[in-house]
This record gives structure tokens, sequence and C-alpha cells, in this order.
């Protein structure tokens, strides 16, 4: 059976975690943390990832910085991005969308949602 | 004609014989014969013509006793088909009725997975630190993350238990951020009585620093040493959950308590306890 991998850029560690919780729940997935988007960028450089899911706000490069920086790397441009944003607005959910994020999730996070989100992306059962 | 025949021949009596008389009879005769036979001819046609109206008739109706077995057998067949489709559609809906337990079942074990996860993770999260300022940083990461509070204030009693100073908050005004008194106010009245207070008829995100949506407080070993004052939450956060009823109990069970040990390891300079603290510990 496939394997599929996750990189988590998040951080905060209880939301880190909380999202390993919710992503151990998918058959298959193989989940890697970073704390924000240069480790993630220096994760992303040494490994190919199914799927990402990251925060917006992050200290040292947040979110929208990595999903702009992951579009323009040709080997993750088509690599599917979840945005998790505390930020309700419209204007901000828009700015991730444009810059090609996939679909976003709105905090505080709901397991099954980002499970759904996850699995909907990867195309799973 | 011969004498001989003149004495021979019919009605031979002592009158000669009336030949135009007996002619005539005889055409008489075969004229009848001949309109009888053209009659029998007649009929014969008329009944070859019948026997063939007949058999076309006959062969009609066997054909149409053959539509009608036929359209018996198909009737019959609908009639199973119909009865099959019924018990089909009968089992179908047995089947979906147990296939929407069963989705439901598997949601409500997702949600309760959900919440469990939430709560184990907000625990681990709240003694995961030694620091004073880690235990704070934390109890706000479960209100701002899990509850989906936006706007918030954790207070501590006094030592006299008569006021509650503000040591953690977010989105709170600096003016509005002082020490309330515990008589006379809404929280204070919660610090007091040590029972949560939430208003579950509005919607959390509306609430004001003067009508807090959720006012919990935080004990240590039974005793109330402050409170968590939820004053709004996020936008799209509309209501409180079950989940979030269980993050309150899980705060004012142990943000206090991980506070306080936290300050005593702080204040010991994070010196671990000797054994000899351990040794009377058998119950």
């Amino acid at each position: 059976m496939a394997e599929y991998s996750c990189l988590i850029v998040e951080d905060s560690p209880m939301m880190r975690q909380l999202l390993v919780f919710a992503l151990a729940r998918v058959k298959n997935l193989r989940v890697t943390e970073a704390d924000d988007g240069v480790d993630g960028l220096r994760k992303l450089a040494s490994a190919r990832y199914d799927i990402i899911v990251t925060d917006i706000n992050m200290p040292i490069m947040d979110g929208l910085k990595l999903v702009k920086r992951v579009r323009s790397d040709p080997v993750h441009k088509d690599t599917p991005i979840v945005i998790i944003t505390t930020e309700g607005s419209q204007e901000d959910r828009q700015r991730a969308l444009q810059l090609g994020a996939n679909a976003y999730i709105t905090k505080p996070i709901q397991a099954p949602q980002v499970i759904a989100t996850v699995k909907e992306l990867l195309k799973l059962e | 004609m011969s004498k001989e025949s003149k004495r021979r021949g019919p009605g031979s009596s002592d009158n000669p014989p009336d030949l135009k008389k007996e002619r005539d009879q005889f055409l008489q005769s075969f004229s009848k014969g001949a309109k009888l036979t053209e009659e029998f001819v007649k009929e014969h046609e008329q009944l070859q013509k019948k026997l063939l109206e007949l058999e076309a008739e006959n062969t009609r109706l066997r054909a149409t006793l053959e539509a009608d077995a036929a359209i018996r057998d198909l009737l019959q067949k609908i009639e199973d088909l119909e009865q099959e489709k019924r018990d089909l559609l009968s089992r179908y809906r047995e089947a979906q009725a147990v296939s929407t337990k069963v989705s439901r079942r598997f949601h409500e074990v997702e949600t309760e997975f959900a919440n469990l996860a939430n709560l184990f993770v907000a625990s681990n999260q709240l003694h995961s630190s030694m620091s004073p300022r880690g235990v704070t940083r934390r109890i706000k990461e479960v209100l701002a993350q899990l509850v989906g509070a936006e706007r918030y204030c954790m207070y501590l009693a006094n030592a006299e238990g008569t006021e509650l100073v503000p040591i953690a908050s977010e989105g709170i005004p600096g003016e509005r951020l002082m020490s309330l008194h515990v008589d006379g106010t809404e929280i204070g009245e919660v610090f007091k009585s040590g029972q949560a207070v939430v208003d579950e008829d509005r919607d959390p995100s509306q609430g004001t620093l003067d009508r807090p949506s959720a006012v919990v407080p935080l004990s240590v070993d039974d005793k109330v040493v402050g409170v968590i004052a939820i004053f709004a939450t996020l936008s799209q956060k509309k209501k409180f959950d079950t989940i979030d009823f269980e993050l309150f109990k899980l705060l004012g069970q142990h943000a206090a308590a991980a506070l306080v040990a936290a300050s005593l390891f702080a204040q010991a300079e994070r010196k671990l306890p000797g054994l000899e603290a351990f040794l009377d510990l058998s119950v």
C-alpha cells in the first residue's frame, strides 16, 4: 500500500502535537514536524512530501512566505498545501489561496476537519 | 322407330307412349338435377369458403391463445420482478439504516477521539514546562488555540483573597487591565463560589469586558486561587461546545496547579527535591 508523507510547519508545540494526533488517524501517512517556515524549507530541501500543513502566523518565516517559496520550487510546486490560521478574515484566506495554497483551516482546529481536508487533497478514501 | 320398339317401348300398353310428356318430364327432372347440382356446387363453394374462414379464425384464435399465455407469463414475470424489487428495496433500506447508524457512530467516535486528543494535548502541554512563564504561555495557548478565545485574562487572588490581580491576558487594552474587587463583580462571584459561569444564550464572540462570555475558577488542591475570564472568542466561534466545557474543567483543575508547581520550582532555583522528600510517601 502506498505511503504518504506530510510536513507540518507550526511554531506552537501544542498545535503541532494536536496535528500529529489528528493526522495519526490517516492510514499510511508519515508525519514530519517543522518549527517554522525556515525549518520547513530545510526539510523540504532534503525530502519529498505529498502534502504540507502550515500555520500562517509564525516567527522567522510565516506561512504565506513559505507558500510562495514552495510554489517557486520546481520539486514541490505541485505539492498540496493546507493553511492553518487564527484569522477569520476573508482577506488572509484569499492571500494564501492566491499564493497557491489549496485549502485553509481556521483555528480553533477540529481534528475531523483536518483529517477530511488532508484526505481530500491526497485523494484518499 | 322399329315395330319391335313400338311394341316393347315404355308405356307399352295399348295406348301409345306420350313421348313428349316423358321428354318433358325427363327434361324437368334433368333441369331439377342440374339446378340441384348447381346448388350443391354453390353450397360446396360456400362451405369451402366457410371452412377457410373457420380455419383462419381457428388460426387466429390459436395465436390469440398463445399470445394470452405469453402475456400471462410476462405478467407473472413482472409480478415476480416487482416482488424481487420490493425485497431488494427493503434490504437496501435496512442496509442504508445500518450504514447511517454506523456512520453516525463513526462520527461520534471520531469527535470523541478529537475531544480526547484536545484534552490530552492541553493537559500534556500544561505540565510540560516547569517555568512560570512557560506554564503561562501554555495556558494562553490552550485558551487561544483550543478554546478559540480572542480576549481573555487570567487573574490570581491576593493573599487576603479580596482582590483578583491580572497576571496574563490577551486582547485587553492596558487601561482595562486592572485588579478587581472580589465583592461586587461578576468575576469575583465566580472566585467566591468556585462555580464556573458560562453564558450559553449568547454568541461568545460578542462578549464584552463588562459582560464576559465565560468565567472559570482556578483551583489548587480544592482551594480556588484565581479565575480565567474569557471576554470574547474568535469571530468564527459562535458557541461553546462540549469540548470547551471539558477544557474549562481541565484548566480549572490543572492550570493553577501547574503554575504553582512551576513557581515553587523557580523559587527553589530549579533544584529537584532530594530523595528524602519522597521516602515517606508510601500509603
